[in-house]
């Protein structure tokens, strides 16, 4: 009998779900909202759409991120940090460095030759270094988040942003455009006090190659090359950056079977039902 | 107004042992003890601060020590600190200072306006003091501004302020070389705080007395020393969580026989608990160390969640402030001043000689290492606190430097190339970031969520050890 394992991310800004078998991986990703336990539901009913499986063909589904503990079908649930790092060595083998910049909050997670973590840090008490700081800029620069890397790649002369806070720094980029400084300009700016931030923050790991950047924060082409320059690092991202917390999640939930199934040791599994959750 | 906000009361932390449930009546006793004084008038009460080696000079002239950090963490530990700290922002202080500082100098300044205790004050609130006793130890400048500060409030409360330095590390000096001249200087301090003491209490100094309780405080040192010793045994018998009420005798009590007996008790309650083979959590499965900072206070229940984990704090750095007295050398001398005086430098250059035989070490993280080995440490956790800089500055260094030269045993792995390689397995360490009594700096979903990542590493490693 095939097996499959679902992963099950709820980020803080985006919910991911991976259904894996052996011959690849079938993914669904939709915004998080109050709604948890809902969305949790929803996007693991269309995860199996787009795997064509039904729930109960599923052998195993780990819950990870911040409302892990909100996806009532989870049979197991593990940390973002153990997550992000199971799915990155899978993709990538050589990782010793993983960087996940998330919609609210920033990672870094330290990685040895075997794939195991000896390390990691977070913030998580501050919007700035986080996914949400580009949201705002972009916001008051009324430029369309997915092309706010592409933009500051334009730049000739990135503008210095010196405050840390969020809302300083919309504030101080709002004021720069008013003095006519060039959009390209400031974003590339932003890029950079963004890079910083995060730079301070995973050097307490003491970054080695390779490096490998995750989350939303990776589909930022622009925060990667300032990432990549002021790291002295050649960064590396993942196809589908976004999904490597829901992947991990779903090999966690792969290892504990082929454990079980090894030790001759008995698996247990919630019951697969997608039940319709009434939000109060 | 602001003043009327209050947070919600913590869950009460489960103790391990017995000894440290019985800390929090001990402290309210004392607390409303130094009321009962202020209001009979027949002793003095002082302000002052913990670990400056001089409890032994106020209870030799009968004076009350006011340790006011330990109310400002009573405030904090009750979540009732946060209306005093927005007073003392009122007053143009800064957020970013010292906590402790901002609210002692918020209740302070609100008690002197109203003539009386604020209301519903903490275990009937902090007493106007007779004087204050400052000393900054070199370290930390709030314990020096901070009664400058309440002063203005209080403008007949004189303050008398003692400098206790010691020498620095230096790895290629020897300490010894300046300790006679830092000693002449330590000595003048402490008699020049005896003058004051004298001339507040109009009382003379009993240096019988004095040396009586000197021996005393000694005593109690060694016996602290021994009792913390036997928290090597696995599974740990008492962890960091209670440490941080029993550090209340021996950072607020010493020089008293009341602290000696309680050091006795509980030694004897280890001893049992370890007979018995019981241990702090019931299936000890990692032994962590608390590897520096101050601790959350209105968090202390986070102790158990490590506990719920299976995860025992057998030692940590932070309020252990005694150290063996036979391994210092401490020259005999039949001055109690002057024996105070090589006893605070011998604690404080304490891991100096150990440190300069381990290339790149430093006597803080020489204690790491060394405790790390004796405790067999899976792990390491510290807390940032924002506030205190003092404390909390070059704890990341000291990772730093531990990553750098603590090299356990190599272990050979395959790796995922399929090449064979020497492996160093890192300790790993967590970084809790908040701060002493703030709570606005608290996030407690964030905190575990760190604390979950952290336990799911330490799986991780042992799995790949078993490997």
């Amino acid at each position: 009998m095939t097996s499959y394992f679902a992963g099950i991310d709820i980020g803080s800004t985006m919910t991911k779900a991976v259904i894996l078998n052996k011959g690849g991986i079938a993914s669904i990703i939709g915004p998080t909202g109050p709604e948890q336990r809902r969305l949790a539901n929803k996007v693991m009913e269309e995860a199996l759409k787009k795997a064509s499986l039904s729930f109960p063909q599923i052998t195993y589904i780990v819950a990870t991120g911040y409302g892990r503990i909100n996806v009532p079908f989870s049979d197991k649930q593990f940390t973002e940090i153990t997550c992000h790092a199971k799915g990155i060595v899978h993709l990538f083998p050589q990782a010793r460095t993983i960087i996940d910049i998330g919609g609210q909050d920033v990672k870094g997670i330290k990685i040895d030759a075997t794939g195991k973590i000896i390390d990691f840090v977070m913030n998580d008490k501050c919007a700035a270094g986080s996914g949400r700081f580009i949201e705002v800029i972009a916001d008051t620069l009324e430029v369309p988040l997915d092309q706010v890397g592409e933009r500051s790649l334009q730049s000739k002369n990135p503008s210095k942003i010196s405050n840390i806070c969020t809302i300083w720094a919309q504030q101080e980029v709002a004021s720069s455009l008013s003095e006519g400084v060039a959009i390209a300009d400031l974003l590339a700016g932003v890029h950079q006090s963004l890079a910083d931030r995060i730079i301070r923050m995973v050097n307490r790991l003491r970054v080695e190659d390779s490096v490998i950047v995750t989350g939303g924060g990776a589909k930022n082409r622009g925060l990667i090359k300032a990432l990549s320059e002021q790291l002295g690092h050649k960064v590396l991202v993942p196809e589908d950056p976004l999904i490597t917390g829901a992947l991990g999640a779903a090999l966690m939930g792969k290892e504990i079977v082929e454990k079980a199934r090894q030790n001759n040791t008995p698996l247990e599994t919630k019951e697969r039902i997608l039940e319709e959750i009434e939000i109060l | 107004m602001a003043e009327e906000q209050k947070e919600a009361k913590p869950k009460k932390r489960m103790t391990a042992t017995k000894a440290a449930a019985s800390i929090g009546p001990m402290v309210k006793e004392f607390i409303t003890g130094t009321l009962q004084a202020k209001a009979e008038g027949k002793q003095k009460v002082a302000y002052t601060f913990i670990v400056c080696h001089h409890e032994e000079i106020f209870r030799a002239l009968d004076v009350i020590p006011v340790w006011t950090e330990n109310f400002a963490g009573i405030c904090g530990a009750k979540r009732d600190a946060e209306r005093f700290l927005q007073r003392a922002e009122s007053l143009g202080l800064s957020r970013s200072l010292c906590t402790y500082a901002l609210c002692g100098i918020g209740f302070d300044q609100w008690r002197e306006e109203l003539g009386q205790m604020p209301p519903e004050a903490p275990w009937g609130g902090q007493v106007r003091p007779d004087f204050m006793i400052s000393s900054g130890q070199i370290l930390c400048d709030p314990r020096s501004k901070w009664y400058q500060a309440s002063q203005q409030f209080m403008p007949d409360v004189p303050i008398y302020n003692i400098d206790l330095p010691y020498p620095l590390f230096q790895e290629n000096r020897d300490h010894r070389e300046a300790l006679g001249y830092y000693h002449q200087y330590i000595v003048k301090q402490l008699r020049g705080l005896v003058a004051f003491l004298e001339e507040q209490t109009k009382k003379k100094m009993n240096y019988d007395r004095l040396r009586e309780l000197v021996d005393l405080s000694d005593r109690t040192w060694n016996l602290i020393d021994e009792t913390y010793k036997l928290r090597r045994a696995a599974p740990c018998p008492m962890g960091t969580g209670d440490a941080m009420n029993t550090m209340v005798p021996i950072n607020f009590m010493m020089a008293t026989q009341k602290a000696y007996d309680f050091f006795v008790d509980l030694k004897k309650e280890l001893e049992e608990k370890i007979a018995k083979g019981e241990g702090e959590v019931e299936n000890e499965k990692y032994r962590l160390m608390w590897g520096g900072g101050l601790p959350a206070w209105y968090a202390l229940n986070d102790f158990n969640y490590f506990n719920s984990k299976g995860a025992s704090f057998p030692v940590e750095t932070t309020y252990r402030m005694v150290a063996p007295l036979h391994e210092m050398d401490i020259p005999e001398t039949k001055d109690p001043i002057e024996h105070l005086a090589w006893r605070w430098l011998g604690y404080w250059t304490f891991w100096y000689d150990k440190a300069k035989k381990r290339p790149g070490s430093e006597p803080d993280v020489e204690r790491l290492i060394n405790w790390i080995e004796e405790y067999k440490i899976d792990g390491v956790v510290m807390h940032e606190a924002f506030s205190c800089r003092t404390w909390h500055v070059g704890l990341i260094w000291q990772l730093h430097q531990l990553a750098k030269i603590y090299k356990p045993i190599p272990v050979y792995m395959i790796g995922k190339d399929g090449q064979k390689g020497k492996v160093y397995r890192e300790l790993p360490s967590l970084i809790l970031e908040s701060d002493i009594i703030d709570i606005t700096s608290y996030s407690e979903v964030d905190t575990r969520n760190k604390i979950d990542a952290f336990v799911e590493t330490l799986e991780s490693i042992r799995a790949n050890r078993a490997t």
